[in-house]
């Protein structure tokens, strides 16, 4: 068994909204996958079907090899799922939640101990093991909903916009422990998210999801590349000459020259290497350079590209999806 | 999934009621200060006026085991609003996805509702005690009155899930659970004997599941009559059994 998961073809529908239109997708295992889209793109409905809570309308699913229709019972058993929403009681403390969780899932009272210990220390909850959870901050209770996931030493973990309304602070930490995590065990984190900034960091492959589509998977180093050259812009306190401009051209590695009155566009492989030959080019031909600098593609470019929009300016979310996201922010 | 599978899932949720519950009782203290009033103040008055035929016991006694139905499926009518808020929260999509089959999962929750209506019945009956009202002598039918409490709103707890699961949210919920409790309750032998209603609401009665929860409790705590008692918890379990199936059916429709 080669992939962790694999989509063959898997759309669901609601009513006469499409959320998922033929979405096929392979993850190899031991990856940090990110789904990344805007509210309302499909990536909770991909991640609520991949963990068999309920069917696609069409196509097949496969996760660690079992089907998520025929084979969910058997299924359950390996995965862990973090919904966006808060999932733990807030009425009892965060050592109940796991101790709850833990018999739910039937572990052994010795594992039981080890495993609630062990998931604690990870999260940095011990100290607050035996506070209500009603008194914890947002950022502690997703850390508690993380060892509650954790705990059960799942071969996946399905997490549902796991920093949403955190504070960067707390999205790093939580990252870093998810990170050591994979790193440690080899367990694949599938997760979804709207922030740029995480897929890129902390995923080996980013799938782009818009409109219920799959449109791009690829390392987040591939689809920067793959959407654009550095930028280099320069600035020039007057206008600059066809001609200073048409030796640009001439430099290896530029492919593009655009001049607009007083500034000039340079695209170029690499703007670290090709600086130097710029600057020399431009002051031979006694260009006065008032400001230079230098723009690497980033996801969001990427997005842009392939969504068509940019990835927090649409946003088609649900009324009950923002007063979730509120309440978190709230919360935190 | 195994038998003992099963058992621990619903074992593994009353664990967590109890839990729940001795971390904040405020919600059992206020519930018991209706069936209280209903002791208090409208067992002595209307008893006062003879005018119900209730044989040889005075009628505080003869509505208290009524009274201690009604209470404690109430508790267990409104635990449909605990499944509204985790499912509003992302804790029923967790349990979804949790090896956890769906018919444990609900008859996990109905149990964790008919633990937390045994609860208010341990408040109930000694204030009773207090008031006067003669318990009938024998533990074992106390014993069997409470196991009776349990099972009985742990059925009506699956028909809280199952509205639950409809209904969806906690506005229109409320409103139901009103109109289910208090036609149960006057629809029943819980305050005056079902032979001295009109004969469409003797006809209502005799399908009611109340009016055989009352006819059990008073025969075990009350009267020792328990004639009818096989009949009662016969009605009683088909009753559970039906509303537990009925609700795992239907339990993935609440987290669409």
């Amino acid at each position: 068994m080669d992939f962790a998961i694999s989509v063959h073809n898997v759309s669901k529908k609601y009513g006469t909204l499409l959320a998922l239109d033929k979405v096929n997708l392979k993850v190899e295992e031991g990856k940090l996958f990110a789904l990344l889209g805007p509210n309302g793109a499909g990536k909770t409905t991909l991640l609520r079907i991949l963990t068999t809570q309920f069917e696609p309308t069409s196509g097949e699913a496969f996760v660690l090899g079992r089907n998520v229709v025929t084979q969910g019972e058997e299924l359950r058993e390996l995965i862990s799922y973090v919904p966006q929403e808060m999932s733990v009681w807030t009425d009892i403390s965060g050592y109940e939640n796991l101790l709850i969780y833990s018999k739910i899932y039937g572990l052994s009272a010795e594992e039981r101990k080890n495993a609630i210990r062990d998931s604690l220390q990870l999260m940095d909850l011990t100290e607050a093991a035996n506070r209500l959870v009603s008194t914890f901050s947002g950022g502690m209770i997703r850390k508690l909903e993380l060892a509650c996931a954790v705990m059960i030493k799942p071969k996946i973990l399905f997490l549902d916009e796991p920093t949403i309304g955190l504070d960067p602070a707390t999205r790093k930490t939580i990252w870093e422990k998810l990170k050591a995590l994979n790193r440690e065990s080899g367990t694949n984190v599938f997760f979804s998210t709207h922030y740029m900034d995480e897929a890129e960091l902390y995923a080996d492959e980013i799938g782009i999801i818009n409109r219920g589509k799959l449109i791009k998977v690829a390392s987040p180093d591939e689809l920067k590349r793959s959407v654009s050259s550095d930028l280099v812009t320069v600035e020039s306190s007057s206008e600059v000459s066809r001609s200073a401009a048409s030796h640009l051209r001439k430099l290896r590695d530029v492919s593009c020259v655009e001049s607009k009155g007083n500034t000039l566009e340079i695209s170029t492989r690499s703007s670290e290497e090709s600086l130097g030959a710029i600057v020399k080019s431009l002051l031979s031909d006694k260009v006065v350079i008032k400001r230079i600098a230098t723009h690497k593609p980033s996801i969001d470019d990427a997005f842009l590209r392939y969504a068509g929009t940019k990835g927090s300016a649409q946003d088609t979310g649900r009324l009950s999806e923002l007063k979730r996201i509120r309440e978190r922010i709230r919360r935190g | 999934m195994k038998l003992n599978e099963y058992l621990r899932v619903i074992l593994s949720m009353i664990e967590l009621e109890i839990r729940r519950i001795m971390h904040d009782r405020t919600e059992l203290y206020l519930r018991a200060v209706q069936p209280l009033l209903w002791l208090l103040v409208f067992g002595p008055i209307v008893g006062s006026f003879h005018s119900i035929p209730t044989g040889n016991i005075p009628y505080t006694d003869y509505i208290m085991p009524g009274v201690l139905a009604q209470s404690t499926t109430t508790v267990a009518i409104f635990f449909g609003l605990v499944i509204i808020w985790e499912r509003e929260s992302g804790i029923l999509k967790k349990l979804v996805a949790s090896p956890s089959p769906d018919f444990a999962i609900v008859a996990g929750r109905s149990m964790a509702a008919g633990t937390r209506a045994l609860f208010q019945a341990v408040f109930i009956i000694p204030f009773a005690v207090l008031m006067g009202v003669k318990i009938f002598p024998n533990p074992l039918y106390l014993i069997s009155a409470l196991i009776l409490v349990f099972f009985a709103s742990s059925g009506f707890a699956s028909l809280s899930i199952l509205i639950a699961s409809i209904l969806k949210t906690r506005e229109r919920f409320m409103g139901l659970g009103q109109v289910i409790i208090l036609p149960m309750f006057f629809g029943s032998n819980a305050l005056y004997p079902v032979n001295s209603m009109p004969p469409l609401l003797q006809l209502f009665a005799s399908v009611n599941p109340m009016t055989y929860i009352v006819d059990a409790l008073r025969g075990l705590l009350i009267t020792g009559n328990i004639s009818q008692l096989p009949l009662d918890i016969v009605i009683i379990l088909i009753f559970d059994a039906v509303l537990i199936s009925i609700a795992s059916l239907n339990f993935k429709r609440i987290i669409e």
